[in-house]
Formats: C-alpha cells, sequence, structure tokens
C-alpha cells in the first residue's frame, strides 16, 4: 500500500476542495447580499415632513407580498370555534359563509403571508394557505370573497332596488352643505385650511399624547425606506411604540409593527417581503366562481335617501338632547385619554346588544329555511357553548373574569359590565370599582 | 480525467488488486469514456427497472390513487375541508385523484421510496461484492456516484409520474373529468389542468432529489444497505417532526422537507413559479453538501468488498 500513497491523497485533495468549497460558497452566497442591506441613507426628513410626504405619495397600483405576524397572546380562536362546529352540523358550508365577517376580522387579525394586487379601482388580496387559498376581490359595484376550504363564493353587492345614485348625490348635496356652512362660520376673508393645515394641526394634537420620531433608515422588501416611530407618552397603555416604514421613493407605507410595553418583539407586524409599482396585469382582477363553488350573495345594507335624512335628523336631535345633559340613550362611556383611554358598556347595553344580536340570528335563520331546502340552520353555536368559549379564554379577576392580550385588555364584571381597553387589567378593574 | 488520476482511482481498490497493474488508458479508451458514461447510465437504469422491487414499490405508491379513488367511489364523497387537501374535490373531477394521492404520499410512501433506491446505490452493490468489479470497469468512483445519483434521480420522476398518472387513469375511469377549480376559485380547461398537474408531478420529483443525496451519503457509509434506507428513511420523518415544531422556526428554511407541499402554488391563479424555483434551489444546495460529502466519503474510502 504504501507506495501508491501519493495516488489517494492526491485524489482527496481533489475531493475535499469541493466538499469543503461548497458550503463555503453557499454561506457567502447567503451573506453577501444581507451584508449590502447594512447601510441606507435616505435624504433626512423631520417627523411632519416625513407625514406629508407619506400623504402625498400618490401609488395607484402596485403588487407584491405581504408577511403578517401576529402574536397577541390570544388563542386560536380558529380551532376552539372550528372545532365545536365541525361535529355539530353537516351544513358547515352555509355556516361559514354567513360568517363572512368574522373571516374578515380573522385576516386582519391573523397570521399569514398573502399577495396583494391594487390598479387604481380594482384590488386583490390573495392570503396564501396551505393546500388552500383565501381571496378578496374589491372592484367597482361588487366585492368577493372566496375561500377554497369551504369551497365557497360569497359577492358581497349592492341590492338591485339601491338607489346608489341618489345616494351619491344626496351625500354630495350634504358634503357641500357642510362646506358652505363652514365658510360662512369663518370670518370674513379667511379660507378654509389647506390639506397641509390641517395634518399640521393634526400632527399638533397627536403630539400631546404620542412622541413622533423618524427612526433609521432600512431597506423593506428591496426598497430604501424611512421608519417613522410613535411612542405613547403615557405608562399607563400596553402599547409600546408603533413603527411604520414609508418608501423613500413614492411615500407608501412598506410596513407597520406594533410593539407592546416592555416587549422586545412586536406583537403585531405587517409588511411586504416583495414589492413592485407597476401596474399588475388585469387578469389578476378577474373572477369567475368554478361550478364546484357555493356561490351566496350578501347585499350590502344600504340605506334610502329617504332612511339617510333621517338618521341624519335623529342624529342632530340626539345631540341636541344631549346638550340638556338628559341623555338617557345607550352609549359607552368612557374613561381615560388618548393611549389609555377604557370604554365602558354598562349592563344594559350589553344586554341590549346580545339580544338583538340573537334575534338577528334567528332572522337569517328563518330565511335561509324559507328559501333553500337544506334544515334550518343552527346558530354557530349554542349559549352554553358560548360560555364555555368565554371561560376558556378568560382568567378570573376581582369582579368579574379578564381576557388579556399583549396590546388589549377586556374585562367582563360580574354585573354585565364590560370594559375594553389598552391598558394592563389592573386598571380596568380600577375603573370597574370606582363606577360602582 | 487523466490517465494518472484513473489509475490513482484504481489505485485507491488496494494493492492486492488485480487490477491495480493495469497499465495507463490509451487516449483512444479516453475518449470511448464518455459513451461509457452513458451506457453505464443506461445500464444502471436498466439494472434498476429489471428489479422486482422496483416494480413493487412503484405498485404499492400506484394503488395510493386507486384505493382513495375506489373509497370515495363507495362511500361518497367527503365534506369540504375533511380529510386531505382535494379530497373533497375528488367526486366532482377525477384529475383530483392524482393531486390527493401525492398530497398523502409525499409524507412517508413516497420518501421511504427513494431511501430504498438511494440508500441502496452503492451500499448494495457493495452488500452483494460487485462495487469493485463495477470499480474495475474504466468508469472511475466519482462517475460511478454520479450515475448512480442519476439513476435515483430517475426513479423519483418514474415515483411520481406513477402516482399521477395512476392518479389521473382511475379517476378518469371512475369520475366525471371536467375543468380544473384552481385553490383561487376560478377555472381552467382540462388540458391546462393536465399540464399543471404534470409540473406538480415534476415538483415533487425534484423535492426528492435532496433526500436522494442524504440516502447516497448513507450508502457510501456502510456495506449494508438495510442500514443505509433505514436511516435515510428516519431522515425524512425527523425532518418533517422538526419542520412542525415553531420553536424550531429558525430551522425550518433549511429542512430539505420545507418546501415539499408549496406545490399548492401551481394550482393558484395566477401560477406562481417562484416556490418551485426556490424548492430547486433548496435541493440544490443539499445536493451540493451530500454530494459533495458523499463524493468524499466514496472517493477516500477503502474498498474491500
Amino acid at each position: 500500500m504504501s507506495p501508491r500513497r501519493t495516488g489517494p491523497s492526491r485524489f482527496r485533495a481533489r475531493t475535499v476542495v469541493p466538499a469543503i468549497g461548497v458550503p463555503v460558497a453557499i454561506a457567502l452566497a447567503i451573506l453577501v447580499p444581507m451584508q449590502a442591506n447594512a447601510s441606507v441613507d435616505l435624504p433626512d426628513k423631520t417627523p411632519e415632513e416625513l407625514v406629508a410626504f407619506a400623504k402625498a405619495g400618490d401609488v395607484d397600483a402596485l403588487s407584491g407580498t405581504i408577511e403578517q405576524r401576529s402574536e397577541l397572546g390570544l388563542p386560536d380562536l380558529g380551532t376552539l370555534m372550528g372545532g365545536g362546529a365541525s361535529g355539530a352540523n353537516d351544513s358547515e358550508a352555509d355556516a361559514a359563509a354567513s360568517d363572512t365577517l368574522g373571516e374578515l376580522v380573522s385576516l386582519a387579525t391573523g397570521s399569514f403571508d398573502a399577495n396583494v394586487y391594487l390598479d387604481s379601482d380594482h384590488a386583490r388580496l390573495q392570503v396564501l394557505d396551505r393546500m388552500a387559498e383565501r381571496n378578496v376581490y374589491l372592484s367597482p359595484g361588487e366585492a368577493w370573497f372566496v375561500d377554497s376550504e369551504t369551497q365557497t363564493a360569497t359577492r358581497l353587492g349592492v341590492a338591485d332596488d339601491a338607489d346608489v345614485e341618489g345616494l351619491e348625490a344626496e351625500l354630495d348635496r350634504l358634503a357641500d352643505e357642510a362646506r358652505a356652512e363652514a365658510e360662512a362660520g369663518l370670518p370674513d376673508g379667511e379660507q378654509l385650511p389647506t390639506p397641509q393645515q390641517l395634518l399640521d394641526r393634526a400632527l399638533d394634537r397627536l403630539d400631546e399624547t404620542t412622541a413622533v420620531s423618524v427612526g433609521t433608515d432600512g431597506r423593506v422588501a428591496g426598497r430604501d425606506a424611512y421608519e417613522l416611530v410613535l411612542e405613547p407618552r403615557t405608562d399607563e397603555t400596553l402599547v409600546g411604540e408603533i413603527r411604520v416604514a414609508i418608501d423613500g421613493e413614492n411615500g407608501a407605507a412598506l410596513a407597520a409593527s406594533v410593539t407592546a410595553r416592555g416587549a422586545d418583539a412586536p406583537a403585531f407586524e405587517t409588511g411586504f417581503t416583495d414589492v413592485s409599482f407597476a401596474a399588475p396585469d388585469p387578469a389578476v382582477f378577474a373572477f369567475e366562481p368554478s361550478d364546484a363553488f357555493a356561490v351566496e350573495e350578501e347585499a350590502l345594507p344600504l340605506p334610502t335617501v329617504d332612511e339617510l335624512r333621517q338618521w341624519i335628523a335623529d342624529a342632530q336631535a340626539r345631540a341636541e338632547s344631549e346638550a340638556d345633559a338628559t341623555a338617557d340613550l345607550p352609549r359607552p362611556i368612557v374613561h381615560g385619554q388618548g393611549w389609555a383611554t377604557v370604554v365602558e358598556l354598562d349592563a344594559a347595553t350589553v344586554a341590549e346588544m346580545t339580544a338583538g344580536h340573537r334575534a338577528g340570528g334567528g332572522d337569517s335563520a328563518d330565511a335561509d329555511g324559507a328559501d333553500s331546502v337544506a334544515p334550518a340552520t343552527e346558530p354557530p353555536f349554542a349559549e352554553g357553548e358560548a360560555l364555555d368559549l368565554l371561560g376558556a379564554l378568560t382568567t378570573p379577576v376581582d369582579g368579574g373574569r379578564a381576557l388579556q392580550t399583549s396590546l388589549m385588555s377586556v374585562l367582563f364584571t360580574d354585573d354585565g359590565r364590560v370594559f375594553a381597553g389598552s391598558v394592563p387589567v389592573d386598571a380596568l378593574v380600577a375603573y370597574a370599582e370606582s363606577g360602582r | 480525467m487523466s490517465s494518472a488520476e484513473a489509475s490513482a482511482t484504481v489505485g485507491a481498490l488496494g494493492a492486492g488488486d488485480a487490477a491495480a497493474s493495469e497499465p495507463p488508458v490509451p487516449p483512444a479508451v479516453r475518449r470511448l469514456r464518455r459513451g461509457g458514461m452513458a451506457s453505464l447510465f443506461a445500464s444502471e437504469t436498466a439494472t434498476l427497472f429489471r428489479r422486482w422491487r422496483t416494480w413493487a414499490m412503484l405498485a404499492s405508491l400506484g394503488l395510493i390513487p386507486i384505493l382513495i379513488a375506489i373509497a370515495i367511489r363507495i362511500a361518497g364523497p367527503s365534506g369540504p375541508g375533511r380529510g386531505p387537501a382535494f379530497l373533497d374535490q375528488v367526486a366532482g373531477n377525477g384529475l383530483f385523484v392524482g393531486m390527493t394521492a401525492l398530497v398523502v404520499a409525499t409524507p412517508l410512501f413516497l420518501p421511504l421510496t427513494i431511501a430504498v433506491v438511494s440508500g441502496d446505490a452503492i451500499a448494495g452493490e457493495a452488500s452483494h461484492g460487485t462495487l469493485r468489479y463495477l470499480l474495475i470497469a474504466p468508469a472511475g468512483r466519482l462517475r460511478l456516484l454520479a450515475v448512480k445519483y442519476a439513476v435515483a434521480a430517475v426513479f423519483c420522476l418514474a415515483a411520481a409520474l406513477t402516482v399521477i398518472v395512476v392518479g389521473t387513469l382511475i379517476g378518469w375511469a371512475l369520475f366525471p373529468i371536467g375543468p380544473v377549480t384552481l385553490l383561487s376559485g376560478g377555472q381552467i380547461p382540462v388540458g391546462e389542468g393536465l399540464l399543471r398537474l404534470l409540473a406538480i408531478g415534476a415538483y415533487v420529483a425534484v423535492s426528492m432529489l435532496g433526500l436522494s443525496a442524504i440516502g447516497l451519503l448513507a450508502s457510501t457509509l456502510t456495506v449494508v444497505p438495510v442500514g443505509a434506507m433505514a436511516a435515510t428513511a428516519i431522515l425524512a420523518v425527523v425532518a418533517q417532526i422538526v419542520g412542525a415544531i415553531p420553536q424550531l422556526e429558525w430551522v425550518h428554511p433549511f429542512l430539505f422537507s420545507d418546501r415539499w407541499f408549496d406545490f399548492d402554488d401551481l394550482l393558484r391563479s395566477p401560477p406562481s413559479w417562484e416556490s418551485f424555483g426556490d424548492n430547486a434551489l433548496l435541493q440544490a444546495a443539499w445536493i451540493a453538501v451530500f454530494g459533495g460529502l458523499a463524493a468524499w466519503r466514496f472517493a477516500t474510502r477503502d474498498i474491500l468488498s
């Protein structure tokens, strides 16, 4: 063997080099672009300039991929509710379709990856689930919510008999009236504030409660971006800071995150991982439901012109009666201010709202039974189940049960009141006790 | 490969080997080698598909869509959102049988067959005592390894296509065939649906290439083929378990099984080929690392059997 040693060792050199060299090359390929991201330096802007810049941004077409991550400290509601429903009834598709609003809420607060397409008045949100997909299509006059898991496509449209043009004309008229009134109220020679002045005033008001600053420039989705940092000036709130990344070129918001006080990582963050401001292919907005999908129609309840006038008259009457401080109308009571605002619903209001919800549920079940051969659908869950759910989500505290997430707390007192706010549970308990 | 290197290759077999005294290879033979590599590939592929074991594995893979189709045919359609993905669509459109079967086969059955083929690649020859004869032929160790890997890759494609083709045929026989409903809620014609089905087959075949490279390394480490097969199959399962643990999220992007199920992107509207590319890149990294390790191990080890 010994005379041949040179052979194998030379051979070894030729194979060891690729065996080690290839991983090193891969590591370099990953690390070098990360280094390139390190420094971004955009022209400096004050917070006021940055907000004005973002507001003036005129992005009306884009396509990109959004990553939303939410760790609010809430248990997964989907599994809790889905587990109960799947065993209960076979007409899951119906129940799920009628719960479109719930789906939209879960889209707003959940964690997901999605594609976003936008082109003037067409928009599409395509949520990429594993082996499934949820879509929201928006176009003038109609909207679709499509869920591949339940195989349903829900069309949200304006009812055929709704007088859209009349309503628009009425709204325009009201806006003109309001402007004329405002101008009449101004001293002579002065005009209505420009958008810039309005923005400045809003910022001034914001400044009372919130420290607005510009963070370090960074790169978001491969684009240079400014960072706007909002920090509440009070310690009483759970919110630590809000960061918004603003595109350095066109002022579009590229990312946003909310961090709880004292936390290292954001409780909620959403942002583009990839974005292009070119108009997307119009084909992505076209939606024709497949034969395999159950198509549901839901009309948006638009008021008629007369109803709108009636509402305005009611609202004005209520405002006047409030001036007398004799208002006995159910409305939320507000404690605290700014970031530490706490909203209280008294027992009567809560009871009224739940009663209204129950009645509404009954109505829709009747309607389903009337125009379809399917047996009348049960409400999504019975009262007992709802109580179990509440019990599972909340923890007992003095005088009630509380739901605590990293950014928000809700307190259900034993005497039926509900307190909610972006404050610790202790603060809610204190308000509940003082108000008794 | 130079002639000196070729003699080094042969030399690595050990001094006692009769082939070690072979004179340097003349240029004429060297020219033949390209053809030699192709013919080695052809003969190795033929050997693979001449084995009963290979056909038994392909048949068991083909059984998955058949079982699914017959079960749905007898028991009736399942409700949406229950069972494996696409199962609820099978009764309405037979083209979904192949897709459902792929979803069912990808976590375990497919990796199992891949582990058997790739784990057997070198260790099988060693256990039969045929490895040294393969190396006596003027092929070279690296070329033999490359050919063995290519044959394993052919099997990956054959396995994925078996599931898709058998699934499509049985679905065609038992269910109506019609426009394919995409995840986005729209439809595409049958022809385009079949093309996307083939693309998904290609995606799954590519997904298995990283695992094949791991099997190849395991195969060079032992002369007991069952050991290499078991180690590879266990790794496939372990990777998926790690992939399911949220606390280990930082390691997920590096797992070879991380993108096994991302072929759903081909069923969207518009179809996204990005995940196909990402998956290919991920598998290429695993092939580079584990193929490199296998090459290093195989080139430096003493072949005793």
